[in-house]
């Protein structure tokens, strides 16, 4: 995975899992320090920029971890395990609002600070970008954040989405082809 | 091969995604296709925007209040919810309930055996036999029988409680 993210193999890590297993408080207020920003971040991507959903989302998966803390392998792949519980709560919170209206792209974006925010070239092609997202299937959406975001390979996606490879890489190919179409003859009804 | 169906291998071929085979595939297909080429061109332009969202940051506002809901909620005793009690209340009656249904089933009745009565027509005519009996008797209830002059017998029945005791008489006639 792109990033060098950090990883239950890694010494320092695989302590800090053992010590929070073992009831300490700040090394398990350690390793949400390390994740907290990348958890919350892949929320908000996959629940289309809606902020108070993604804080949700990142709490549960944090809840979840500490809960599972006794059952987890400081020496497995830690990162993949994360992710797989992002996506999942995050899926099962879209199901669960699916009848909610969804956020307006105005109203969207909320908590998300963008790095070239004085390009109003760039902001529009963001704007686009983030449209483009929200009208993409949920396994589709989750596909291309997972490889295109997030940066892992298509085995690693695979494995966090719990399908083929595949699988995956006909959703990745099918996002691409809709994004492309999407930035290049935008809807005319104001987005 | 048409090239709509190349379409989604392009897709994948822009990020290097495809198997070496379909990349030779797909590398022949765009020498000779020029709207497979700007199929291409397209996808790579919109990828490279998509990618800028890398880039996009979270407030830090938002990470802090993530930390401090998770770290508050680790740190409340986590009570029983109700609904556990409720269950297992009603498991233990259903438990009860169970086991009270199940002794009355095993349990023997007491079957009484119907039994032929035989009931013997009443004598319209006794027998003169009888009348003799009921004469002899007579006769001798007329007679006074020997008096017992005895004392009567005590039982002391004594108890758990040292504060009772229970003396019973009982007189040699039987009283």
């Amino acid at each position: 995975m792109e990033g060098g993210c950090v990883d239950a193999r890694d010494e320092e890590f695989a302590r800090l899992v053992k010590q929070a297993k073992a009831g300490d408080a700040v090394a398990f207020e350690a390793i949400l320090g390390l994740y907290e920003r990348r958890v919350l971040l892949t929320a908000l991507r996959l629940l289309n920029r809606n902020i108070e959903d993604a804080k949700d989302a990142a709490q549960q998966v944090f809840l979840r971890l500490h809960r599972s803390l006794g059952r987890l392998d400081e020496n497995r792949h830690f990162a993949s395990w994360l992710y797989r519980v992002t996506v999942n709560v995050c899926r099962d919170m879209l199901r669960a609002r699916a009848h909610r209206p969804a956020l307006s792209l105005e109203d969207a974006g909320a908590g998300l600070v963008p790095a070239a925010a004085d390009d109003p070239v760039r902001n529009e092609q963001r704007r686009l970008i983030y449209a483009a997202l929200a009208t993409l299937p949920e396994r589709e959406r989750t596909a291309v954040v997972l490889r295109d975001l997030e940066g892992f390979t298509t085995s690693e996606a695979a494995r966090i989405m719990g399908c083929s490879e595949v699988t995956v890489r006909s959703q990745i190919s099918n996002a691409r082809v809709k994004i492309r179409k999407f930035v290049r003859r935008p809807p005319r009804r104001p987005l | 091969m048409r090239c709509s169906k190349f379409e989604s291998l392009i897709a994948l071929y822009v990020e290097i995604d495809l198997a070496e085979s379909d990349e030779r595939l797909v590398e022949a297909h765009l020498e000779t296709c020029q709207g497979c080429r700007e199929f291409a061109a397209d996808i790579r332009e919109s990828q490279m925007a998509l990618k800028e969202l890398r880039m996009d940051f979270v407030e830090e506002a938002a990470l802090q209040e993530v930390r401090a809901e998770v770290l508050f909620h680790l740190s409340t005793p986590r009570r029983m919810a109700p609904w556990p009690k409720y269950a297992i209340a009603a498991m233990l009656l259903a438990g009860l309930w169970a086991g009270w249904l199940w002794r009355a089933r095993t349990a023997v009745p007491l079957e009484v055996q119907p039994r032929a009565a035989v009931i013997a027509p009443p004598d319209l005519a006794p027998a003169p036999a009888a009348r003799q009996l009921v004469r002899t008797v007579r006769r001798r209830h007329r007679q006074p029988g020997p008096a017992f002059k005895s004392e009567p017998l005590v039982v002391k029945i004594v108890t758990d409680d040292p504060q009772v005791v229970i003396y019973w008489l009982v007189g040699q006639n039987g009283g």
